[in-house]
């Protein structure tokens, strides 16, 4: 080692006529002391950085501004569910008629509006598009809310009839005076029922109906998938477990891409 | 201790000169021209590729992989004489790597970033490419860690990794002197930032060597798990004539034997225009040589091996597969690769080619030529006739595949000239070192 | 674009018959590209917009997996229609013509689009399989190059337009009582129309109507074949199983008679056929010795004596043995001789009424034919010419000049689906709406008459013949809809009307319609016998046929069809002339050497395809190609064999000679390799002996580094039965129909890059001189130890817990290596964008409940997997298990020998299971220890004693 430093020395020394300690004098001109500190202090800074950046890009693909959750869609025409389900107490399968029959749940034609307001608000200004598709024809062009990739196979009569109720996908309709989504519909939250589908099931006669216990067991649901419940199982998983029981769930192959995808 | 220091002073004088003194020459000018110019091809080809689609290239069923994956296995090859020779040969304290080493840990990098870039761009959709990478992603999925080209992307980009760190800490000790012998004061400061104020006491010498030593011990591993994670490709499928045990150890000397002939065909023009014959000695010449008539000859060993298991295995698809491949339709591939991989690689029995710059340098290139084409015939001749006959077909090349290889090559040599104007092309501080032990 | 880099390599030192010429590493420039994305260099790109392309796909590199996608709409209905479910299909039953025969349909309605076609297991003449034809017609109806309006003189004009000019027509028909006036059509299969065709006949007595249909000159009589009643088969170079009227029906019948008690098929021939194929003997003799054989045959039934040719008395022999069992077809094509040996050979074995039916021709007026009306144009006599269909321009005789003729006359309106080469040389052109825009009817070979409904409105402001017809007439009903119903009102039928006529709707046939016998038709065919001159006694001989799929061009412009591989040579996007292997030796020709085949004073210019297994010392061409307007798709592929037919002898005769040019031509074929190479793809057993067990049995290999999928139930699987696969290529039509497989186009096949998702490999065993024909459908194989999943990186292709090898296109990042590590190479890859996006009416057409594939994804057969979701929900709606026979892929549906069987084989009741414990049972590539769910059935051969 020792070696080392005189060769170096005699290099440099040679360099500079042999006025040995040249080289530092120059450096310190080159670059002032503090250059230290903020080296040391950029190290941790970049890994900080790394990490910010990191969790800023996680942040945003599940921010609502990504997933549109709670953004309520503009409409040609301003329906309120909130209206419709919570005040006048309409079943949903009133409106969306092939929801237990077909993968399209099925949005109304102009004629279920007509029935009753050909009666009722015959003449409200908001219901004009309404009225003029009836008189002139032409279809209404309702704002998709809940819209899935091409690639996306969705059945809403399968999911009805295996007791998933509309509440645990769409939330509480009867309190959204506009139709918003209430889930980022990413795969991960897909995911997070079909791998376990007894934390979400509903009894039969539940699907149907308004109320918080889906979306608590939804909650619930994703804890324990985070681990955060340490194994213990909430009381709210027993409905479903329940339900599971009584009409044999395939559950072995709801984790299969084919499931969703083709 | 005067003379020492007389002699050190000329060898540092001399690098440094190179770079800080040097005049641009014609021979460097043109050169680099050349390669910007096949750089310039590549940014037309990808652009076009990405617009298109990988259907611009050769590629087919049964073919599905054509000159990307080629090219990418033989970049990766050429890197690792650069490693091989900055890492296993300081551990095995052979002196004479100092004079090259430098350079090849550069042309390892150069190497390495062309040969990552093929199976990117080799993807049907390159821009969802960070799929196999393992992140907590919105679908909730991970990679499928059965399939060897996941553990490329571990393999290859670690390879990257640790190349650089290596090639970037054996810089500090130029890069301070560069910083003090440059006359400009930005380059000063360029070359000081990049010093990270190395001041030359004995703790920093000492830190630096271990830290040397912990990487090139680090690197070594390396040389071999690469290489034979790419191998793992081709042998971890089912395709007669990639399905074969020997090809880890087979890739890895080929490996080393692409990368040395890489490294003579470098090394000797520039040994010749920057005058450097007596830092860059025949000697130097002929153990690059030694060393590439070693791995050849395990080549030769791996291909008589393939042969002989085919035989002994007695397996009908195997057995057409190497008949296909000497007398198929693509019988002057394999003839090529014999005759250059073997048969020129035995002239360097003789001193006298070895020592011969002119000879070495020719012998170098056939021995190029003959490890791309066995990739080729590895690739392609493998795929193109396998179990079913009604699924045979052809592999042609278009336009499109020869434009990328030779945009990659106008890659490799740009950053190459780039290299050789700004940063010391001969490790200074080792060859001081060097000489004054040569003293003592 | 043209490479000049392809690898040089000269070929290797194979047996050249035998070796397709793209090995030569040549691939010449142009060819035509569908879609125009498909090319890698698009027609005239400017530096700028290259340059805009390219920045634009920077772009894309960095952002194209973070954009957004567009806000979709809903749009429901003002009055939603009864029985429509949004999401539901629905299907409506129908009819096709095809030569004046009408195929029944059933055809399925996606949101009221009709997206895929079946046929109606209640007709006659389909019994619910299809052939390559009825599910092609889905393609024609949508298809951007048919004709999209009414044209005057080449330029656009109005249906009111043309009920001025015909008024004026009318009135000088009125007074010339018709003379001059002339109708043109193919063979017409509508009850209805012929009676409008009558009415018009009436109306102007001195008006004539002619008949030209280059595909099927004449119904093939006798037509009413019993196959699964012959236990003994000799056909004439009568190709039952190929597109004539008789297939599918024929190959379904064979099939019954093959699983039941194999039978003897002895096939004389001189082009290889789908018939030929099937047999347990074939002969390949050129059309004159056939001659000889037919008449040898009939006099060795007659009084058994010496024969030169050892399989005379042999074959006569076995069908004396087996009178009133047995079947003697001569082809369509063969002279009125060979047809008179056939009919009395049938009589003399007592099988007229058992094995074979005499049916009585359609009702009604007789059409002349075109050489007549040839003649009247030429000599000017004809004034107007109204031609319903057909495509005489391009499709007549060379020898008839017809465009000449064409010119003569003074008024001359054409209807048709495209506007092809007559309607260019029309005063009018009317489009013609696609039988699943129209209403008609038609009626079958056996009599039974079906409604034509359509499914969709006319895409464009077409007309049916029907409407056309009326307005010719001036009378009213003018509305489809009304002519055809009100023609059923005035038949005779029992009950109320509006119930059998809803009745004859919803089935699809209309009932008791069907006519069972009839007396022995005389004269089978019109055609005179070809004449022969002494000069031409040493020559070759000329055979003309319809192409297998493009027919007389009638198809040219169907996408489908051009790239569908033709039967053995797997030739597409183009035709050539075959010929024998000893005949090109003896003549010192090539494969893929171009030719000038000079016949009778005329030339044309032809690539020559060397065939096993054809006829020594004739050449064989097909009709259909070389059309110059027939579209953007068919235009320009393949030579005209018009140009060399003949109105006196249509189907070739002797006078051929071949002059090789210098030219060479490349072939886009999708099999370049036709030997087995002793691995066996195919396995044929001998019926009797006892099965030969494989030669590499599949080891009983179980140990793995993974855990084994335990398939519960279902675990899908199926099993191809090799014995009565007649190699139709209906299921590769029906699967690309079924699942948006995308058409790539002649360059791109060239490269080696089609996408069926089933093919139809050929081989050929045995000697080249008397080859055997094998077929082979390959689908995706769904290994359980499937070699392309454990090498994907992503997981885009695994196993789901039915047993399926799935593949996920939405995270297929296109590494291929699912491709390289596949044995079966069953996987297709979209090496560009293969799917056209542009075409509106294309995404019509598209099957909602498949995804379109982007470019850089792999895509493979899935089973049709979107049919076994939906059966499986519909199952566990109802709680029940998915029933046997309840999932049917498309491939297996249209199959008219329901030789491809479907079902879980873990199910001990399933025909699948049953199948897979026959002894002629096997794994394709077992010995790779895949174990594969799709597996085949040996084919067998029952071999007569005296011959073999």
């Amino acid at each position: 080692m020792g070696q080392i430093v005189c060769a170096w020395q005699a290099a440099i020394g040679g360099a500079r006529g042999l006025r040995v300690n040249s080289g530092f004098a120059r450096m310190a001109q080159l670059f002032p002391q503090y250059t230290n500190t903020l080296a040391r202090i950029a190290l941790p800074c970049l890994a900080l950085g790394f990490s910010v950046v990191a969790w800023a890009v996680h942040a945003a693909w599940f921010s609502s501004y990504a997933t549109e959750v709670n953004t309520p869609v503009e409409q040609p025409v301003p329906f309120s569910h909130q209206h419709h389900v919570a005040g006048l107490g309409i079943d949903c399968r009133y409106c969306h008629t092939s929801v237990e029959t077909s993968a399209f749940a099925g949005l109304p034609p102009t004629e279920t509006c007509m029935t009753c307001h050909s009666q009722v608000w015959r003449d409200a200004p908001i219901l004009g598009p309404v009225r003029e598709s009836w008189t002139t024809g032409r279809r209404l062009r309702w704002k998709r809310v809940h819209d899935l990739p091409d690639y996306v196979y969705f059945n809403h009569s399968i999911h009805v009839q295996e007791g998933i109720a509309c509440v645990s996908c769409h939330g509480r309709v009867d309190r959204m005076p506009l139709m918003a989504k209430q889930h980022s519909l990413y795969m991960r939250w897909c995911l997070d029922c079909h791998r376990a589908p007894e934390r979400h099931v509903q009894p039969m006669s539940e699907v149907f109906v308004m109320r918080d216990e889906p979306a608590q067991a939804a909650a619930a649901s994703r804890l324990a998938s985070r681990g955060e419940l340490r194994g213990e199982s909430p009381p709210i998983f027993e409905r479903g477990r329940q339900a599971v029981r009584e009409k044999a769930v395939r559950d072995t192959r709801l984790e299969d891409c084919s499931i969703c995808h083709r | 201790m005067a003379l020492t220091a007389q002699r050190c002073e000329q060898v540092t004088d001399r690098l440094s000169g190179l770079v800080l003194r040097e005049p641009l020459r014609r021979g460097w000018l043109a050169g680099f021209a050349l390669a910007f110019a096949l750089l310039m091809l590549l940014n037309v080809a990808i652009p076009w590729l990405l617009i298109r689609g990988v259907g611009i290239w050769g590629v087919n069923i049964p073919v599905a992989w054509g000159f990307a994956i080629v090219n990418f296995v033989w970049w990766i090859g050429i890197g690792h004489a650069g490693t091989f020779i900055s890492a296993i040969l300081l551990l095995l304290h052979q002196q004479w790597r100092t004079s090259i080493n430098r350079f090849t840990e550069a042309m390892t990098l150069f190497a390495v970033a062309c040969a990552g870039l093929f199976p990117l761009l080799h993807l049907g959709r390159p821009w969802v490419f960070y799929w196999l990478l393992p992140y907590p992603d919105t679908m909730a999925l991970w990679p499928q860690w059965r399939s060897p080209l996941v553990w490329d992307v571990f393999a290859v980009t670690t390879y990257l990794t640790v190349s650089l760190i290596f090639w970037f800490i054996g810089l500090v000790p130029d890069l301070a002197t560069m910083r003090d012998r440059a006359e400009r004061p930005w380059m000063r400061v360029v070359y000081g930032i990049g010093a990270l104020g190395w001041r030359n006491s004995a703790r920093h010498w000492k830190r630096y060597e271990m830290a040397y030593l912990l990487l090139a011990g680090l690197a070594t591993p390396l040389v071999l798990s690469v290489h034979s994670v790419v191998s793992f490709d081709f042998a971890v499928a089912i395709v007669p004539g990639w399905h074969s045990t020997i090809f880890p150890p087979y890739f890895i000397a080929g490996a080393i034997f692409s990368g040395f002939a890489m490294v003579l065909t470098l090394v000797i023009p520039v040994r010749a225009v920057y005058g450097l014959r007596d830092l860059i000695t025949e000697r130097h010449l002929d153990h690059a040589a030694k060393v590439m008539l070693a791995t050849g000859l395990l080549v030769a060993l791996g291909y008589a091996s393939e042969q002989w298991m085919t035989w002994y295995a007695d397996e009908p698809y195997d057995a057409f597969m190497s008949h296909n491949r000497m007398f198929g339709p693509y019988w002057p591939v394999w003839w090529t690769v014999m005759a250059c991989n073997i048969g020129a690689a035995q002239a360097l029995w003789w001193r006298r080619v070895r020592t011969s710059p002119a000879l070495l340098f020719a012998v170098a290139l056939l021995i190029q030529i003959g490890m791309w084409t066995e990739r080729y015939m590895i690739v392609i001749t493998s795929l193109h006739r396998d179990f079913l006959p009604s699924s045979w077909g052809m592999f042609h090349a278009t336009v499109w595949d020869w434009a990328t290889f030779a945009g990659s090559l106008g890659l490799f040599f740009t950053l190459l000239f780039v290299f050789i104007r700004l940063l010391p092309m001969i490790a200074i501080a080792e060859m001081r070192k060097q000489t004054t032990e040569g003293r003592e | 674009m043209s490479t000049p880099y392809r690898a040089s390599v000269p070929t290797p030192g194979a047996s050249p018959q035998w070796r397709s010429l793209d090995d030569l590493a040549r691939l010449e420039g142009g060819g035509d590209e569908f879609p125009a994305d498909a090319s890698e260099w698009p027609d005239a790109l400017s530096r700028r917009r290259f340059l805009q392309l390219m920045a634009g796909s920077l772009a894309l590199a960095g952002t194209g997996a973070c954009t957004r996608q567009p806000r979709e709409e809903i749009v429901p209905y003002v009055r939603q229609p009864e029985a429509l479910q949004p999401g539901q299909p629905l299907y409506f039953a129908t009819a096709m013509e095809l030569g004046g025969e009408a195929f029944g349909l059933l055809v399925r309605s996606d949101s009221g689009r009709p997206t895929k076609i079946e046929g109606n297991p209640a007709h006659p003449a389909t019994l619910g399989r299809s052939s390559v034809h009825m599910q092609a017609a889905l393609l024609t109806l949508y298809d951007p190059g048919r004709s999209q309006g009414l044209m005057k003189s080449g330029s656009p004009a109005t249906w009111e337009d043309l009920l001025g000019t015909l008024t004026e027509q009318r009135a000088r028909w009125q007074e010339r009582a018709g003379a001059g006036l002339r109708l043109l059509t193919r063979r017409i299969a509508s009850p209805t129309l012929r009676e409008q065709i009558a009415r018009l006949l009436t109306k102007y007595p001195q008006a004539q109507w002619h008949e030209h249909d280059a595909a099927f000159p004449a119904p093939p009589l006798p037509a009413g074949l019993r196959l699964e009643r012959a236990e003994v088969i000799v056909s004439l170079d009568a190709d039952f199983f190929g597109s004539g009227a008789l297939h599918p029906r024929a190959a379904f019948d064979f099939a019954k008679r093959r699983r039941a008690d194999h039978g003897r098929l002895y096939v004389v021939e001189s082009t290889p056929s789908l018939t030929g194929a099937m047999a347990d003997h074939r002969r390949a003799l050129r059309p004159g010795e056939l001659a000889d054989f037919a008449r040898g045959l009939a006099r060795a039934v007659r009084e058994p004596g010496a024969e030169a040719d050892p399989w005379i008395p042999a074959i006569a022999r076995d069908l004396t043995e087996h009178r009133g069992r047995s079947l003697v077809v001569a082809g369509e094509f063969q002279s009125p001789e060979v047809q008179a040996s056939a009919r009395e050979l049938n009589e003399a074995l007592g099988n007229v009424g058992q094995t074979i039916d005499n049916l009585p021709p359609a009702p009604g007026p007789r059409a002349a034919a075109l050489p007549e009306l040839a003649r009247a144009m030429h000599s000017g006599e004809v004034e107007a010419l109204l031609i319903f269909g057909a495509n005489p321009a391009y499709d007549s005789p060379a020898d008839l000049d017809f465009n000449a003729a064409l010119e003569k006359v003074p008024f001359t309106l054409h209807h048709g689906i495209y506007f092809d080469e007559t309607a260019g040389r029309c005063a009018w052109h009317v489009p013609e709406s696609h039988f699943l825009e129209s209403w008609s009817d038609a009626r079958a070979l056996d009599g039974t008459v079906s409604i034509v409904q359509p499914l969709i409105e006319p895409l464009y402001p077409s007309k049916s013949a029907h409407e056309l017809f009326a307005a010719l007439l001036g009378e009213l009903p003018a509305d489809g809809y009304e002519i055809v119903r009100s023609a059923w009102q005035q038949r005779p039928g029992g009950g109320g009307f509006e119930s059998a006529w809803r009745k004859t709707l919803h089935d699809g046939i209309a009932p008791q319609t069907g006519t069972v016998s009839a007396p022995p038709a005389q004269g089978a065919t019109t055609q005179i016998p070809p004449t022969e001159p002494a000069a031409f006694q040493a020559s070759l001989e000329l055979i003309i046929r319809p192409d297998p799929h493009l027919l007389d061009g009638r198809l040219a412009e169907n996408a489908w069809l051009q790239e569908l591989p033709k039967p053995f040579t797997k030739l597409t996007w183009g035709n050539a002339a075959h010929l024998s292997p000893r005949t090109a030796e003896r003549l010192g020709l090539a494969h893929g050497d171009v030719a000038e085949l000079r016949y009778r004073g005329r030339t044309v210019r032809a690539p020559l395809w060397i065939l096993p297994g054809h006829a020594d010392e004739c050449v064989t061409i097909h009709l259909g190609h070389g059309r110059n307007c027939a579209g953007s798709v068919g235009s320009g592929c393949g030579f005209n064999a018009f140009a060399l037919q003949t109105s006196e002898a249509p189907w070739g005769g002797r006078g051929l000679e071949i002059h090789k040019t210098r030219e060479r031509h490349v072939f886009a074929t999708t099999q370049e390799h036709q030997r087995m190479e002793g691995r066996e793809p195919v396995r044929v057993e001998t019926l009797g002996k006892p099965t030969t067990p494989p030669a590499e049995a599949a080891p009983a290999r179980e140990e793995t580094l993974y855990p084994n999928i335990d398939y519960g139930r279902p675990s899908w699987g199926m099993v191809i039965d090799l014995n009565t696969c007649i190699g139709c290529s209906a299921c590769t039509i029906a699967c690309q129909a079924e699942n948006n497989i995308p058409v790539v186009g002649r360059e791109q096949v060239l490269r080696g890059r089609e996408m069926h998702w089933i093919r139809v490999d050929a081989y050929f065993a045995g000697s080249v001189e008397a080859p055997q024909l094998l077929h082979q459908p390959v689908p995706c194989m769904h290994c359980e130890n499937a070699p392309c999943e454990a090498v994907c990186p992503v997981a885009a292709t695994v196993h789901d817990h039915e047993g399926l090898n799935v593949m996920v296109y939405n995270r297929c990042i296109g590494t291929r290596y699912c491709s390289n590590n596949c044995p079966y190479k069953v996987r297709r890859f979209n090496f560009l964008s293969y799917n056209d996006t542009h075409a509106p009416q294309l995404a019509l057409m598209r099957n909602p409940e498949v995804s379109v594939r982007m470019r850089g994804v792999m895509e493979k057969c899935t089973y049709c997997i979107q049919r076994i979701s939906a059966a499986r929900i519909e199952a566990e709606k109802e709680a029940r298990p998915i029933r046997d026979g309840e999932v049917v892929p498309a491939c297996a549906q249209a199959c008219p020998a329901e030789a491809i069987t479907f079902g879980d084989i873990h199910d001990p009741e399933s025909r699948v299971a049953a199948l897979r414990q026959s002894p002629r049972h096997y794994a394709l590539l077992a010995e790779l220890n895949t174990r594969p769910h799709t597996t085949y059935l040996a084919r067998v051969r029952n071999p007569n004693p005296e011959i073999a």
